[in-house]
């Protein structure tokens, strides 16, 4: 089976608010796949659908070759989920949260408890095996909800946004969690709303906005469909912008764009760089800085979604509670070129 | 069928798990038999019994078993729909595992509390005079009756609790319903001593019924001169609602998510 995941056409309405207006997505058997999405973006419910949570008003999905829909059961037997918010019982320990669920799936006291035990060693909580949930820290509850998906072994894991709200550290952590899951040859859906976790940890990535995709290919390949490379220059003094802004214009063919004291504008054609350095030394213009380099995925996002605004409203369900992805916390907005790498450099 | 006992009863230790770690929280179920016992033996009991503190003793204890349980099954409903706001609830979603365990697993739970609540009354009794007057055979049958009925109100909780919105208003709810019925029984009351309206009530009341069962259980005469009828119709109201309650309960869980 090529696919572990395939999804078409999904739809899903909550009263008026479309939350998927037919999503396509194929995630290939021991791949990660990154939907990338901001909030409101249709991530969770895609996610919901596909744990057999949720019901889609349109569209069909399978996962490992099973129907979600006519045969839940039989999905529910091959996926482990971590949710948005951790889903571990904070009344209980660590190790009786991973207990819990071995005895659910079905093993014997002795064998539940072991594997308890070897995933607590796994995500460095044996420390912290037999505390209370509630005295755990955001990443300490991430990795044992993560350890809670995996206690059945499963072959696709769903991650929705498995690092909101973690520090950098704990994000790295989680990350090594994932690609050690990814070289085990566990296919991993994983959604984000951070564009570098994408590039870092995923094989394709589908974009989402507004309950549609926008994008869908490898993080190389989105990056060059939005478009070549990024010249960027920066004038020494800001009294030149004009000038090296209409030197670029004409040689580029388009108007550039001024941010942060730079001048960008994108080119195919990679002899631009050294004319664009010599017609601004013929005309005796200072440049403090000039590089070529592809887009960030960050752009890359941006462009496909356009320019950055702020999140809808939280759309309310029909039995009164929000979405999950309506309500999470707002301070997570799109790091935008905080994360822009300089790849090659024509100065 | 094994399965889900087991994930039944793995999930009602779970419920139950959190008291052992603090074990504050069950002063509630230990107290609460202890102020019904004193209230309806001390405070309204003297007068019903015309005074007579010991048959005051005799005629409540059983009424207050039976409250007890009826009182329990409104935390089945309550906790339930607190749950649901829990993310450990959609994991349970995304298991393989029966639809009706999580509720299942909460209505055990629930009953192990139960439990701790009769046996309590029982010995609040036993101190302020209450003296059993049949034999092991008819007790074990009082507290399977109470039992019985508790888990089939506590599957009707269930459904107030899935389909209500908020924990407080599960609460409301089933206190408006729990009330009447408990409140208007002979279970603290005898029928003579009320007006003919409702005495009505009383006497097609459920509550009643239970209570003068356990009453004829465990005191035997002069109280269990309707014992056989008084079982029967209990027993009959525990089919019906099991009958009712758990298809309608589970597809509500269903429809939840």
């Amino acid at each position: 089976m090529r696919y572990a995941i395939e999804a078409e056409g999904l739809v899903k309405r909550f009263d008026s608010t479309v939350a998927l207006a037919g999503v396509d997505l194929a995630a290939d058997t021991g791949t990660v796949l990154a939907v990338l999405g901001r909030n409101g973006a249709g991530k969770t419910t895609a996610v919901r659908i596909l744990a057999t949570l949720a019901h889609p008003d349109g569209g069909s999905a399978r996962v490992g070759g099973h129907d979600v829909v006519r045969s839940p059961d039989r999905v529910r037997r091959l996926i482990g989920l971590t949710g948005q918010y951790a889903s571990v019982d904070e009344n209980l320990t660590g190790t009786q949260n991973l207990f819990m669920i071995g005895r659910l799936l079905g093993m014997s006291r002795p064998d539940a408890h072991d594997r308890a035990t070897a995933l607590l060693a796994r995500f460095e909580l044996a420390a912290a095996a037999d505390r209370g949930v509630k005295g755990y820290s955001g990443g300490m509850r991430r990795r044992l909800d993560l350890a809670a998906s995996l206690v059945g072994d499963p072959r696709i894991i769903y991650l929705d946004e498995p690092t909101t709200g973690l520090d950098p550290h704990a994000r790295v952590e989680l990350w090594a969690a994932v690609r050690a899951l990814a070289a085990d040859g566990v296919t991993v859906l994983l959604t984000t709303q951070y564009m570098d976790e994408a590039d870092q940890l995923a094989d394709a990535i589908v974009v989402l906005d507004r309950g549609a995709v926008v994008a869908s290919g490898t993080p190389d390949g989105l990056k060059a469909e939005v478009g070549g490379q990024r010249l960027e220059v920066r004038p020494e003094r800001p009294e030149h912008r004009d000038a090296v802004a209409g030197i670029l214009a004409a040689l580029a063919g388009q108007k550039p764009e001024w941010r942060r004291n730079l001048l960008r504008v994108s080119v195919r054609d990679l002899s631009l760089p050294a004319e664009v350095l010599r017609r601004l030394d013929g005309a005796g213009i200072p440049v403090a800085e000039l590089s070529v380099r592809r887009p960030s995925l960050d752009e890359v996002f941006l462009t496909l979604t356009g320019e950055p605004r702020p999140a809808p409203e939280p759309a309310v369900r029909t039995d009164g509670t929000a979405p999950a992805e309506a309500t999470a916390p707002r301070e997570k907005t799109v790091p935008m070129g905080a994360t822009a790498s300089i790849e090659e450099s024509a100065a | 069928m094994m399965s889900l006992a087991q994930q039944g009863f793995t999930l009602a230790w779970r419920s139950l798990v959190p008291l052992r770690n603090s074990p504050g929280q069950l002063t509630g179920y230990l107290l609460q038999p202890v102020v019904m016992v004193v209230v309806f033996v001390y405070l309204f009991g003297g007068a019903s019994a015309g005074g007579d503190r010991h048959s005051a003793v005799l005629y409540a204890l059983p009424g207050v078993l039976a409250q007890s349980a009826l009182m329990a099954t409104i935390a089945t409903g309550v906790n339930l729909n607190t749950d649901l706001h829990n993310g450990v609830f959609d994991r349970f979603r995304s298991l393989p595992i029966a639809r009706a365990a999580p509720l299942l697993g909460r209505v055990l739970a629930d009953l192990c509390l139960l439990c701790l609540s009769v046996c309590m009354a029982l010995l609040v009794g036993f101190v302020v005079g209450f003296r059993i007057g049949t034999g092991p055979v008819q007790v074990v049958a009082a507290v399977a009756l109470i039992l019985a009925i508790a888990v089939a109100l506590s599957w009707g909780s269930a459904l107030l609790g899935l389909v209500s919105r908020t924990p407080a208003s599960v609460q409301v709810t089933a206190t408006a319903v729990i009330m009447p019925l408990s409140l208007g029984s002979t279970a603290f009351i005898p029928l003579r001593e009320m007006p003919g309206w409702l005495q009505f009530w009383m006497r097609v009341n459920p509550a009643s019924h239970l209570a003068d069962a356990v009453r004829g259980l465990l005191v035997g005469r002069p109280y269990d001169a309707r014992l056989g009828t008084d079982i029967v119709v209990t027993l009959g109201w525990v089919a019906a609602m099991l009958a009712v309650f758990v298809p309608l309960a589970v597809r509500a869980y269903r429809r939840r998510i």
